[in-house]
Formats: C-alpha cells, sequence, structure tokens
C-alpha cells in the first residue's frame, strides 16, 4: 500500500465488500463526510438515532441518492447501545462516534462485557502523513491509556505494529521516546523504554526494531543521534513513536496538526471492529480518510 | 519587546562582548559557533575542557583560541562545577553547555543554588520563533523538574514570567497544557491547571494571564470547535508561555524543531544568571541564537539588579 492518505482511501475503494459503517446519533456536520465516504464507494452508512430526524437530514444531502440505510432508536443513550450492539452481533463492520459525548462513548464501547474491547486495552494511534514524502508514521497512545506501565506500552506497542502491518509497514522502525537518550532510573519513561528495547533485541516484537529511549531529536535526525553517539538503524527513519504517557501523547500529536499542519487521522485499536472517535481535531479532508483507515483494518 | 530570534541577534550585537563559559566546547558545532559568537561581538569566551580537544576543533575551524582564557579540564562534573561557579562568584555573566550532557550541568546548578541558600527552583526556558508569529512562544520547564509538583509549577511559571517580563513582554498570554481529555479522569495537571488560572487571576506571577486552554486543540479551536481546514488554523493564538505538565513531555514538545519550522533556543534561569543550554544535537546556527539570547537576557537582568 502507498504509503500516503490517497493510498489509504485508494486501498479502501478498492475493497470489493463495502464494509457497514454505524453511526450513532449523527449530527448535521458529520453527514458531509459520510456522503462523500458512501460516494467513494468506502462504506454503506447505517444511521442509529431519531429515524425521523435522520430522514430529514438525509433527504436534503447527497446521502439521499446513495444505498443507506435508518435505523430508528428514540432515545440517545439507547442509540449508542444499539449501535454498539449492531457492530458486536456483526450487523455493521464499523463504528463511529456522532452526537455521542466522548465519555459515554469511550466508556459504553471499552466495556467489558457489553462493549467491543477485545484485547486488554485499547489504544489510540494517530497516523500522519509526512510533508512531501511518501510516508506514514505511527503516533501511539495518543488518546486513551492515561500512564501506561511497561505492561500496557508493550499491548499499546504491539497494537501499533499490527496496524503498521496493513499499512505495509513490515519491520516497522520504533522509537520509544522519553525526555533523555540515556537510561535514568529518575526518569521511568527511560526505564520502560529500555526494557521494551531490550525485549526487541530478543525478537518479542517480531521484526520491528526497537529503540529506547530515545529522545525526539535522536528520533528525528539520524546526525543528531550521532552526534549523541548514538548509532540505529531507527533514528532519522521511525515508522511508529510510542510516547511514554497521554501528557506527551495528546499534547504531542496535536503540536503536529497545529503547529506543523500535517494531516492526521486516528484509529481506535485492541477492539473487535474498527471504531472512529471523530475528534475534534481531525480535518474534515482527514476525516474521510479515517473512515478508508477504518475500513481496511 | 523581543519579538524574534533577529531581534535577540542585534540586541546581543549591541550590548556584547558579555564574558561566557563554555562548558567542553568539543565538538565541531559548538567551537564553531563560540567562534561566530566572538566574530559577532556576542562574547569573549572562557573555554572549560580538555586541551589537546578544544585545540584541535580551534584549528580545524580556523579559530585561534590561544588568545582567550582556557581552563583545561576533562572531568564532566568539574568542568560544568567550575564553570558555573564562575558564574555564582560574579566572574562571568553567561555560561553555556558545550558537548556536555546536561544533567552535570543541571546539577552544578543545584549545588551552587543551594550553597547561595537563594530558594530558587531552576528550570529551562525553551523559546521557539515560529515564522510569521511576531512574538516568540516558549516551554518551560524543558530540563530539570521531571515531574514537578504544583509548588514546583509556580516556582517554574514564576522564572519564566519574569524572563518575559525582562524580554519586554508586559502581559504575557499562559498556556498550562496537560492530557486531559472529556475521558479518562481528571489529571493532576488539570487540577493543577485550574489552581494556576486562579493564582494568576489572584496576581501571584505579576502581570500576565493563563488562558482557558489546556491543549493546543482548546488554545486554536476554543472548548467545543472542530478543525475544519488547516487554513483556518490562526497561529497568532500560540500563548507566549506554555507550561507542560512534565518533563517527558517538555522536552519532546521543544524539540520538535528538529522537524517543523521553528527555530529553538533555551536557557536556564538561575538566581545568578542565564545559562545557556543547545542541546548536544544543535547545530551551530542555533548554538549562535543561543548565546545570544544569553546575552540578552545577562544584559537585561545586570539593569535589572541595578
Amino acid at each position: 500500500m502507498a504509503g500516503t492518505f490517497a493510498g489509504i482511501i485508494d486501498a479502501a475503494r478498492k475493497k470489493a465488500v463495502k464494509r457497514r459503517l454505524a453511526i450513532s446519533s449523527m449530527k448535521k456536520p458529520d453527514l458531509e463526510i459520510i456522503s462523500r465516504a458512501a460516494r467513494e464507494g468506502l462504506v454503506v452508512p447505517l444511521l442509529v438515532g431519531d429515524g425521523k430526524a435522520a430522514e430529514a437530514l438525509v433527504k436534503k444531502s447527497h446521502l439521499a441518492s446513495l444505498e443507506h440505510e435508518i435505523m430508528d432508536v428514540k432515545d440517545s443513550g439507547g442509540s449508542l447501545r444499539a449501535a454498539v450492539a449492531l457492530v458486536r452481533e456483526g450487523r455493521a463492520d464499523m463504528l463511529m462516534r456522532g452526537a455521542d459525548d466522548l465519555k459515554t462513548f469511550m466508556n459504553t464501547v471499552l466495556d467489558a462485557k457489553t462493549g467491543l474491547l477485545k484485547d486488554k486495552l485499547a489504544s489510540y494511534i494517530s497516523v500522519f502523513q509526512l510533508p512531501k514524502s511518501d510516508k506514514l508514521v505511527l503516533v501511539t497512545d495518543t488518546f486513551v491509556n492515561n500512564y501506561p506501565g511497561v505492561t500496557e506500552k508493550q499491548l499499546i506497542l504491539e497494537q501499533a505494529i499490527k496496524l503498521a502491518a496493513l499499512l505495509g509497514i513490515e519491520a516497522p522502525k520504533v522509537a520509544v521516546l522519553a525526555a533523555i537518550e540515556q537510561v535514568n532510573p529518575s526518569i521511568p519513561s527511560t526505564l520502560d523504554a529500555a526494557v521494551l528495547s531490550k525485549m526487541s533485541e530478543r525478537k518479542q516484537f517480531g521484526n520491528a526494531v526497537v529503540e529506547g529511549p530515545l529522545d525526539i531529536d535522536c528520533a528525528l535526525s539520524h546526525v543528531a543521534a550521532e552526534r549523541k553517539g548514538l548509532k540505529s538503524v531507527v533514528t532519522g527513519n521511525v515508522d511508529i513513536y510510542l510516547v511514554p504517557e497521554i501528557e506527551s501523547g495528546y499534547l504531542l500529536a496535536q503540536a503536529l496538526v497545529f503547529v506543523g499542519k500535517m494531516g492526521m487521522a486516528g484509529v481506535l485499536m485492541g477492539v473487535t471492529k474498527p471504531v472512529i472517535l471523530n475528534l475534534p481535531f481531525v480535518s474534515r479532508e482527514n476525516r474521510l480518510v479515517e473512515i478508508a483507515l477504518a475500513s481496511l483494518i | 519587546m523581543i519579538r524574534s530570534l533577529d531581534d535577540v541577534s542585534r540586541i546581543a550585537g549591541e550590548k556584547g562582548p558579555k564574558k561566557l563559559a563554555v562548558l567542553a566546547p568539543e565538538d565541531e558545532e559548538f567551537m564553531l559557533a563560540v567562534k561566530r559568537s566572538w566574530e559577532a561581538g556576542h562574547i569573549e569566551p572562557v573555554l572549560i575542557g580538555n586541551s589537546e580537544k578544544m585545540e584541535k576543533l580551534g584549528e580545524k575551524v580556523g579559530f585561534d583560541i590561544s588568545r582567550f582564557e582556557r581552563i583545561i579540564e576533562s572531568d564532566r562534573q568539574r568542568i560544568s562545577d567550575l564553570g558555573i561557579g564562575m558564574l555564582f562568584s560574579g566572574k562571568l555573566s553567561i555560561v553555556s553547555k558545550g558537548q556536555i550532557p546536561t544533567a552535570y550541568v543541571y546539577r552544578s546548578i543545584i549545588r551552587a543554588e543551594g550553597k547561595a541558600a537563594s530558594g530558587m527552583t531552576v528550570s529551562v526556558v525553551s523559546f521557539w520563533e515560529i515564522p510569521g508569529l511576531g512574538h516568540l512562544t516558549a516551554f518551560t520547564d524543558t530540563g530539570v523538574s521531571i515531574m514537578p509538583d504544583y509548588k514546583t509549577k509556580v516556582d517554574i511559571l514564576r522564572n519564566a514570567v519574569f524572563l518575559y517580563h525582562l524580554l519586554g513582554y508586559k502581559k504575557p498570554r499562559i498556556a498550562a497544557i496537560s492530557g486531559q481529555r472529556k475521558f479518562g479522569g481528571t489529571l493532576d495537571s488539570y487540577r493543577d491547571y485550574k489552581l494556576l488560572r486562579k493564582a494568576a487571576d489572584a496576581g501571584e506571577f505579576g502581570e500576565c494571564e493563563v488562558v482557558h486552554a489546556t491543549s493546543f486543540a482548546e488554545i486554536f479551536l476554543g472548548p467545543r470547535g472542530r478543525l475544519r481546514d488547516y487554513r483556518d488554523i490562526d497561529l497568532a493564538k500560540m500563548p507566549h508561555i506554555i507550561l507542560v505538565p512534565r518533563l517527558d513531555t517538555g522536552n519532546i514538545l521543544c524539540k520538535l524543531d528538529f522537524f517543523l519550522d521553528v527555530t529553538r533556543c533555551s536557557i536556564a534561569v538561575t538566581s545568578r544568571g542565564a545559562v545557556c543550554i543547545p542541546s548536544r544535537a544543535d547545530f551551530s546556527d542555533s548554538i549562535v541564537t543561543e548565546l545570544a539570547m544569553g546575552v540578552v537576557v545577562a544584559d537585561r537582568l545586570e539593569k535589572e539588579v541595578r
């Protein structure tokens, strides 16, 4: 697969079977992107919520002439539960958040009994397209876990490696980020990074090459790393950035979006079916990429 | 008000040269930066490090170092202690880290502050110049406190506000950022943000404002906004000071200059003056700017003290 957002959309478009996308409590601003995803042949939308309101919205949009379904559920809490149940029971292939507030949505989706959680934890991976190059990089976890320990980081990394493989990156180079590139027992992130790096040496992450701790300058620049006496195939050529905790992950992803103006699309991993969180810092254009990406998983 | 790093270089040229100790200029980029800063009239260097390495590098970059004061020392901690000792005894006004791990420098500063009984919390302010923005933005603390508690954040913020006032910013805008989302419980960094906002409103940090936002999304979109198009992002909303929740976050964000179209320069604020903190991976262009910032801060500190 080409390492670009356009490549992701192309690949999704070529899928023989269109995926059914359940959207709970769709709101007006979502309609445009859902219509576009349907028109591009990426998904068949399945709108779950107040049927009359949904019909009225659809009537005024391009979606009216495209294949779609509406499932009438009166109360808003009920529509989310119904949408999750549709996905869980296999009547829909993926889920997208509509008007539901994030907390309710996440708690419902990640409920161990009635939700969609598959692994011990879920993680949110921000996929960025590097400017002026055909390369995608993954940053994880940028939304779900607050302060993961090394056990959780192992799972988060495994989920990212899985997504990388789907994107055609078979032997991803992973930078486990920390404040410094040396192991310092006073800085817990450097210890976690060292452990993960050692696990990688022992092939516990398959073909992935995991290097850590790395500070961001060493991760981004091979020359910078060499000047600090660090030689690695990972430096300057990273596919996956594993951040130490949520403060760094959430803010790094947003810094790249708002200051770097880099395209970002995110996906929730560790769940039985793809879930699109519909976060406010994903641009209109990149929301289509999110739907395409989810349809490939 | 100093709006750009060009302003910084211009003022350093006007106010220099100032005596500056360089801790282990034992790398070509560092020695080249010292040479260029001296040629620009910003600094009068005192070189502390391994004699052979410094001489070799001086020759390599075409810089006759025999005319400057040199202190020969190879032990990393000793190098750092010597330079910081000179700053605290008033023998010079600025110190710059060279090719030496930062931990040695912070250790020297913290020990010196302890001896001086200054009560000062040492912190690092990393400035960013973003093209076209019209003001400097800075992340703090990007160097010392691994997981600062509220009290330490108060001190860190005081240092940064003091520095911004020195640079001519009358009422700096501050964002106390956090990983707080609408999911995942309440983080300590978010609780601290609320307290810091109250403290700022009560005038605890002097003239400044803690903005009602804890993430870049909130800074640029407001509490309920959503990003439609990248062309809608108004960088003018970038605050002057960004207080980071922990060292990992600060270091990761501030060094994005290796990737984004921004220029970084870092200064440690001590009770006795400025310590320039270039990264060991920085190139001479960037180090020259960091030294110039040190000169400007030292000059303004002298005036402040007078």
